[in-house]
C-alpha cells in the first residue's frame, strides 16, 4: 500500500484520546505518545484499548481501521471507518461470480492449492511431496467447499507433523488448536495469522469488494468478512509457519516468552513484543515483483492479490491466486 | 449507474485519459487515493493559490472563478492536455448551465509557472455534452475497455491493477 502513512502496532494497553489532529496514546507503563492523524494507516491493537467518542470520529474522517486481537491473538473485530469504498457495480459483479457455482469452486479449488503449494514451500518441498500430490489429485474434481476444505484438512495434518519434526519439543504443534491453543508453537501460529487477518482487511477495504462475500469460505457465517479469511489463506503460511521456522532455528524464541499451563498458551508480553516486531519486520521485507517490474513489500502483496481478486470480478479474468515465486 | 448530472470533472478527465480508467473508476476503484501523485497534487493546492476558494457545483468541483467569471483551474501536472482543456470546458458549460455566464477558462501550472487561457466558444457546449454523453456511454458499457500499450499506462494510478497479473 504505497502511501506515507503507516500502520501503528500498539503492543501494550493504553487509552486512546483525540487532541486536535493527533491521536494521544496514553500507556499504562511509559510515557504518552502523539502521533499525527495524517501518519496513520490504519491500527493493530494487540493489547485492549480505550477509545471514546472523539478518537472514533477522528478515525472515521480519515478512513482509518482499529483491528484488535483478542486475548489469545485471535481476531477480535475492527472499528471500521464507515465511509469505505465499497462499490454497488463491483458487490453485484463480485455477488454473481460468487453465486456461480463453477466460478465459485474454481477460485476455492485454486486457493486451496495455492495455499498448500506455499505451505509445502515454506515447511519442505520433499517431506510434503506425497501429500500435496494426494491434494492435487483430490480437488481436481471437487464440487463443493465442504470437499475442498476436507482434502485441505488432510493435507495440514500432514504439513502439521512435518512442522513438528523441526522444531524443538517445547514449541511442537501436535495438531492445530484455536481458542485457546493448546500449546506454545499454536499460541505463535494463532497470534501470527490474526495479524495476517487484519492486514488484510485493511487490504480489502481499499478495494471496492465487499468483505461479506466470499468464495472459499461460506459467505456470512460465523465471520463477518469472509472474504478476508480467503485471501489470508494464501499468505498465513508465508508469515506464520516460515516464521516460527526461523525464530525457532535462531533462537529467537524461549519458552518464558510464553505463559503456559497444562492445556493452554499464550504469548506473554515480551513475547508479545518480540513476534510483533518480527511480523513488523517481515512485512517490510521486499521482493522484486515480476510483472510490475518493481520492488514491493510483503504488505502490498496482500494489496496487490486483493486487485486481482478485484479484476477478476469486474473483468472475469481468471484467478490466479498467490504462490511464493522467490 | 450515474446519470447526466453526476457526470463531473473527474469523469471528463478520464474520459480523455483513458476510457478504462473511467470505466474502473465509475465501479468504485480509486488507487489515486493512495499514490502519492495524488498526495503531490494536493499540496500543491494547498501551498500554491492561497486566495482561491473551491467552488461546489455538485458533480464539478471549481478551484476558483474570479470576478470577472473566469474559471481558474489548478494543475499538478508539468505539461497541458487536452484532458485539461475538456475539463474546463466542462465546467463552463455546468456554470452557463446554471446561469454563470462563463468567460472561459485560464489553467495554470504552478510546476512550470505557466498559464493558459482558453476564452469561452460557441462549439464548446457542443463539446461538452458530447464528451457527457461519452462517459456515460463508457460506463455503461458490460466490459471494461482495453487496456492502452504499458508504456502510454506510465504514472497511471491504476496500472497495479491493470498490470499486475
Ligand atoms: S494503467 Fe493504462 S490501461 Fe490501465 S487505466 Fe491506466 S492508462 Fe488505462
Amino acid at each position: 500500500m504505497p502511501t506515507a502513512a503507516r500502520t501503528y502496532w500498539l503492543t501494550s494497553s493504553c487509552r486512546i484520546r483525540r487532541k486536535d489532529q493527533s491521536l494521544l496514546i496514553e500507556r499504562e507503563h511509559g510515557d504518552d505518545v502523539h502521533i499525527p492523524i495524517t501518519d496513520v494507516r490504519d491500527v493493530i491493537a494487540c493489547k485492549p484499548i480505550d477509545v471514546n467518542t472523539a478518537v472514533v470520529s477522528l478515525l472515521n474522517q480519515h478512513s482509518i481501521n482499529v483491528h484488535m486481537l483478542s486475548y489469545y491473538g485471535d481476531y477480535a473485530g475492527s472499528l471500521a471507518a464507515a465511509d469505505n469504498a465499497t462499490s454497488g457495480e463491483t458487490v453485484i459483479a463480485q455477488v454473481q461470480l460468487a453465486t456461480d457455482p463453477e466460478a465459485r469452486t474454481r477460485i476455492a479449488r485454486d486457493i486451496v492449492h495455492a495455499t498448500a503449494f506455499n505451505v509445502r514451500r515454506v515447511i519442505d518441498r520433499d517431506l510434503l511431496a506425497a501429500p500435496y500430490k494426494t491434494l492435487t489429485a483430490s480437488i481436481k474434481n471437487a464440487t463443493s467447499s465442504d470437499e475442498l476444505m476436507g482434502a485441505e484438512g488432510t493435507f495440514r495434518r500432514s504439513a502439521w507433523e512435518v512442522l513438528d519434526t523441526k522444531l524443538p519439543d517445547w514449541l511442537q504443534m501436535h495438531g492445530r488448536s484455536r481458542r485457546p491453543p493448546r500449546n506454545a508453537g499454536n499460541a505463535f501460529i494463532s497470534y501470527v495469522n490474526g495479524i495476517v487477518y487484519a492486514r488484510v482487511l485493511t487490504a480489502v477495504r481499499l478495494t471496492p469488494l465487499y468483505s461479506g462475500v466470499a468464495f472459499l469460505h461460506s459467505t456470512m457465517e460465523r465471520q463477518r468478512h469472509s472474504l478476508v479469511l480467503d485471501l489470508a489463506e494464501m499468505f498465513k503460511p508465508l508469515f506464520a509457519e516460515r516464521l516460527l521456522l526461523r525464530m525457532a532455528s535462531r533462537n529467537q524464541l524461549k519458552e518464558h516468552h510464553f505463559d503456559t499451563d497444562s492445556n493452554q498458551a499464550m504469548l506473554s508480553d515480551t513475547g508479545r513484543k518480540i513476534v510483533v516486531a518480527a511480523v513488523r519486520d517481515e512485512l517490510a521485507a521486499t521482493v522484486t515483483h515480476r510483472e510490475l517490474n518493481r520492488k514491493v513489500a510483503y504488505d502490498e502483496l496482500l494489496y496487490l492479490e486483493a486487485l486481482r481478486l478485484t479484476r477478476t470480478c469486474l473483468e472475469g479474468e481468471s484467478y490466479k491466486p498467490f504462490r511464493i515465486w522467490w | 449507474m450515474i446519470t447526466n448530472g453526476d457526470v463531473g470533472g473527474v469523469h471528463i478527465k478520464y474520459l480523455h485519459h483513458c476510457r478504462r480508467q473511467l470505466w474502473l473508476y465509475a465501479r468504485g476503484l480509486r488507487p489515486e487515493a493512495l499514490s502519492t501523485t495524488v498526495q503531490l497534487g494536493e499540496a500543491v493546492h494547498a501551498t500554491s493559490y492561497r486566495r482561491a476558494s473551491p467552488i461546489d457545483l455538485g458533480s464539478a468541483r471549481l478551484d476558483d472563478l474570479d470576478g470577472e467569471l473566469w474559471v481558474h483551474e489548478i494543475k499538478s501536472s508539468s505539461r497541458p492536455s487536452s484532458a485539461d482543456e475538456a475539463q474546463a470546458i466542462h465546467y463552463c458549460y455546468r456554470l452557463r448551465k446554471v446561469g454563470v455566464q462563463a468567460q472561459g477558462a485560464v489553467l495554470h501550472y504552478p510546476k512550470t509557472r505557466r498559464t493558459r487561457r482558453l476564452p469561452y466558444a460557441e462549439e464548446w457546449d457542443q463539446r461538452a455534452q458530447d464528451d457527457i454523453a461519452a462517459v456515460l456511454d463508457t460506463v455503461a458499457a458490460p466490459t471494461a475497455p482495453e487496456r492502452l500499450r504499458r508504456s502510454a499506462c506510465r504514472g497511471c494510478s491504476y496500472y497495479d491493477y491493470c498490470w499486475s497479473l
